[in-house]
């Protein structure tokens, strides 16, 4: 006989995860201001990311910081079966530091090897909604925060190509709140019990790339950024239920892994005089992120563990980027860049709803002192208002996400 | 400098510029006009749930919900408030403890979470009478429970059902009496009548007593008997009438047919195999204890199906499809034999006859008042379509609703009522057949804001 009791289905099932669009690419101030390009170019010691081969050809050595205040939002307009739109809601206002540290440049004057260090953010996101709204059930707070460190090493074969590769070593962590639809017979009639997961990851990867100084005044970068999986191993997954569902619902570990796309780009750079233009395209490899998968220690009737499909698919982006040298001290930048979703339809789901984006960049170099530059840039990011259905968790609406991102930093050359 | 001035400037207008999903569709009233709304139903729509009638259940009934959605329209032509239903005064039952979460301890020791009768004090007092203090002719839900659409053209009926006696003008009067007087006071633009439900659900929880057809039971004073089927020719005779009623203003509404109730959890709690059987001399001695009944019978180990006493009192194996009732007591299966050694008894089964009797009794009455929504140009709801869908699963806003007790998440303790949450999914259904037919654009409800199942 089925047991009399009350097997709360947990609704982990629609439990989900991470989202689209967790690539950030803000790991330099002057690549952010001019769209997010650079792997032609060797700009600074930043190139530690976004071109390895780029070190080898910086003059001295530089020790680089910069910090951006990210400021995403999102709104979404509850769109029901009838096609009747209603219950807009907007996320919560948070501010994410992504972080980039580099030090690195060639070991004398003279030598064609270079070494460095690059510490950066390159994944990260975070949203919270309010606890109550109309998709409690599949996501309320998601965050999920990457560093990676990347020894490099750099090699100038020649005049016109110089290599490099750095060692990738990630480590993160992710946190989650969910409602849960188990109430407790105390308390408020709309109590719901809640899951938290949270925990550390580490995954391990690789960045290579060769630039090209095919003419004076015009160079060609190649780079790929390798997938970089990151475990959860132990992390723990506590849940807030009432007393009678306590062993349905057991608090305990979890394990979980999250892909973070490889990334292959080809970039060209054109020097006139003052002006440098460059050019960048992506591809990055989103489809290895097919399914979200959480197992637990320990499952129950109620508990089960969660495989929750995600069906990303890879993305080409263009971006574009101009740099006006106005004088020995000062030069200004500007860019723009279409970064087309991963996500396709049917599962876009609220806990990092993506659409396609357009970015707008802008920013400023000084140098007040020999050998100091400090820099500013600014990025918006404005994505298309979408339509979106999460089909697994019968969810849809409609999505509109902006993000304003100022950054500052410098750097020191010896 | 005037540059990092000019890049400030940029930060600050894109960051004061928040983004709008700004897609909020006007809610409109389209063809209809939502302002006066009357509800006509029995227990589905009384807010009856956990097996009582309590004021937290009907504040959470889908006409209440309905009223809710229909005051968001903006034309003029949406909700007036206030929306009056005749409250009883408290949350523990009237007039019987509702039914809450309790542990219960088996007869073989076992202990588990469990449907039980509230001890806290009912709420008789002022219940038994409502008295509205604005005016008893605004009420505009008038749903009763249990009634039947037969009962409507019963004189009297008041006085066998404590929850229409609780504010009917006229007791001794007709149920139709009662509909057509509250329709004149009221004056109702628009109206939903959800009546039929119980003509058919009476035989389905009685186990299927009577022929399925109304007329094997004695018929006492115009009353048919509720064990069985209400039969059809009274049926669309009484419905009829009833619509003639509710139309007397000439509003316009929304006609919700009939679930298949064989869906309901209180059917498909007990699974009808759940005789288990781990040894094989088990299996053997029940194949000698039943070797001289000339039933084909199967004992295995593993899971079998249960001994039964069908409907013209033959003890057998129930075969697959048929239905154990969620009302048997478990004691008597774990611990008396029942379903083993001795047939569940008949009335806890829902054999093969019946469940096409109950079948093909909603086929038909859907198919009249689907008839019925032609001829007189009001919107049809098919609420059985709806059970169908939550039969197999329904992804919802993060929620897979379904209808396994309990865990399903859609119906109350008493495995045949929804609870909040089902009442509000049911608003949605009844809101986008209403926008399909008359072309207005209401929001639905947010059926997750609303309270679940409570557990200890």
């Amino acid at each position: 006989m089925k047991k009399h009791v009350i097997t709360a289905s947990l609704l982990l099932s629609a439990m989900t995860s991470f989202g689209a669009g967790y690539q950030l690419n803000l790991q330099g101030l002057r690549q952010v201001a001019m769209g997010g390009s650079g792997a032609a170019w060797p700009w600074d010691a930043s190139t530690i990311f976004y071109n390895p081969g780029g070190l080898a050809r910086l003059k001295g050595v530089q020790i680089y910081g910069s910090t951006m205040f990210l400021m995403p939002s999102t709104a979404f307009g509850n769109r029901d079966n009838s096609g009747v739109t209603s219950a807009n809601e907007q996320s919560a206002s948070q501010t994410f530091t992504p972080f980039n540290l580099y030090i690195g440049g060639r070991l004398n004057e003279d030598s064609r090897l270079a070494l460095g260090l690059g510490i950066y953010t390159p994944f990260g996101a975070g949203l919270k909604w309010d606890n109550n709204w109309l998709g409690k059930y599949i996501v309320q707070s998601i965050d999920l925060k990457t560093v990676f460190f990347q020894p490099t090493v750099s090699y100038r074969a020649n005049e016109w190509l110089s290599v490099g590769a750095g060692f990738v070593f990630g480590a993160g962590s992710v946190d989650f709140r969910q409602a849960l639809p188990v109430h407790g017979a105390q308390g408020a009639d709309i109590d719901d019990g809640q899951a938290h997961l949270h925990g550390t990851a580490t995954g391990v990867g690789f960045n290579v790339g060769a630039q090209m100084k095919l003419r004076e005044n015009f160079q060609v970068g190649l780079t790929y950024r390798s997938q970089v999986n990151m475990d959860v191993s132990a992390g723990t997954a506590d849940f807030r239920v009432p007393t009678s569902l306590r062993d349905s619902f057991p608090n305990t570990k979890f394990s979980s892994r999250l892909p973070l796309p490889g990334v292959a780009t080809i970039g060209f750079g054109w020097r006139l005089n003052d002006i440098t233009l460059q050019m960048d395209f992506n591809y990055t490899g989103w489809n290895s992120f097919d399914t979200l998968r959480f197992d637990f220690a320990q499952t129950t009737t109620s508990l089960n563990n969660v495989r929750s499909p995600r069906k990303y698919r890879n993305t080409f982006t263009p971006r574009f980027g101009i740099c006006y040298k106005i004088s020995n001290t000062v030069a200004l930048m500007g860019g723009a860049a279409y970064d087309p979703t991963p996500v396709t339809n049917g599962f876009v789901s609220p806990d990092l709803p993506d659409a396609d984006r357009v970015v707008l960049s802008c920013g400023i170099t000084v140098k007040p002192l020999p050998g100091l530059t400090i820099m500013a840039a600014f990025e918006g990011v404005n994505s298309v208002k979408r339509q979106g259905n999460y089909d697994h968790a019968g969810f849809g609406g409609v999505y509109k996400t902006t993000a304003a991102a100022p950054g500052i930093g410098l750097y020191y050359s010896f | 400098m005037k540059k990092l001035y000019t890049i400030g400037v940029a930060a600050i207008l894109f960051a004061s510029c928040k983004p709008s999903a700004d897609v909020t569709t006007p809610s409109t009233a389209g063809e209809a006009v939502f302002t006066n709304y009357l509800a006509v139903g029995c227990s589905y729509s009384a807010g009856y749930a956990d097996k009582s009638l309590t004021v937290s259940g009907q504040l959470n009934s889908y006409p209440q919900r309905l009223f809710e959605q229909f005051e968001t329209i903006e034309d003029g032509f949406g909700a007036n408030g206030p929306f009056i239903q005749p409250l009883v005064t408290g949350d523990n039952g009237y007039p019987e403890p509702k039914l809450v979460l309790g542990t219960t301890t088996y007869c073989d020791g076992t202990i588990s979470l469990a449907p039980v009768a509230t001890t806290l004090p009912l709420d008789s007092n002022g219940s038994w009478r409502y008295i509205n203090p604005v005016n008893n002719a605004q009420i505009n839900n008038i749903s009763i429970p249990r009634i039947r659409v037969a009962d409507y053209l019963v004189s009297g009926y008041a006085g066998l059902n404590k929850y229409a006696q609780r504010f009917y003008y006229n007791p001794a009067k007709r149920p139709l009496d009662e509909l057509y007087s509250r329709v004149y006071n009221l004056g109702p633009t628009f109206f939903t009548v959800w009546l039929g439900v119980t003509d058919v659900l009476g035989y389905a929880v009685a186990g299927g007593q009577g022929d399925g057809t109304g007329n094997a039971l004695p018929v006492t004073l115009n009353i048919y008997n509720s064990n069985d089927i209400t039969p059809t020719s009274v049926f669309t005779s009484a419905y009829d009438s009833i619509l003639k009623a509710v139309s007397s203003t000439s509003a316009k509404g929304a006609l919700i047919n009939i679930p298949d109730v064989s869906a309901l959890p209180y059917f498909n709690t007990v699974p009808a195999n759940g005789l288990r059987i781990d040894r094989q001399s088990y299996a053997d001695s029940l194949q000698a204890l039943y070797s001289t009944l000339t039933f084909d019978k199967v004992f295995l180990q593993g899971d079998n199906y249960y001994i039964i006493k069908d409907n013209d009192d033959q003890t057998r194996q129930a075969v697959p499809g048929e239905l154990i009732l969620m009302t048997v007591p478990r004691d008597s299966i774990k611990c008396a034999g029942w379903g083993s050694t001795k047939p569940i008894p008949k009335e806890y089964v829902l054999t093969t006859d019946e469940l096409q009797n109950i079948r093909n009794t909603i086929k038909s009455f859907n198919a009249y008042i689907e008839q019925e929504c032609k001829l007189r140009k009001l919107a049809y709801v098919d609420i059985n379509s709806f059970m169908k869908t939550l039969s197999s699963g329904m992804a919802y806003n993060g929620i897979t609703y379904s209808t396994e007790y309990i865990s399903g998440g859609a119906f109350s303790l008493d495995g045949i009522h929804l609870n909040a949450r089902g009442n509000a999914l049911v608003a949605n259904h009844i809101i986008k057949a209403i926008n399909a037919f008359y072309k207005s654009t209401i929001p639905q409800t947010d059926a997750n804001k609303y309270p679940g199942i409570k557990f200890p």
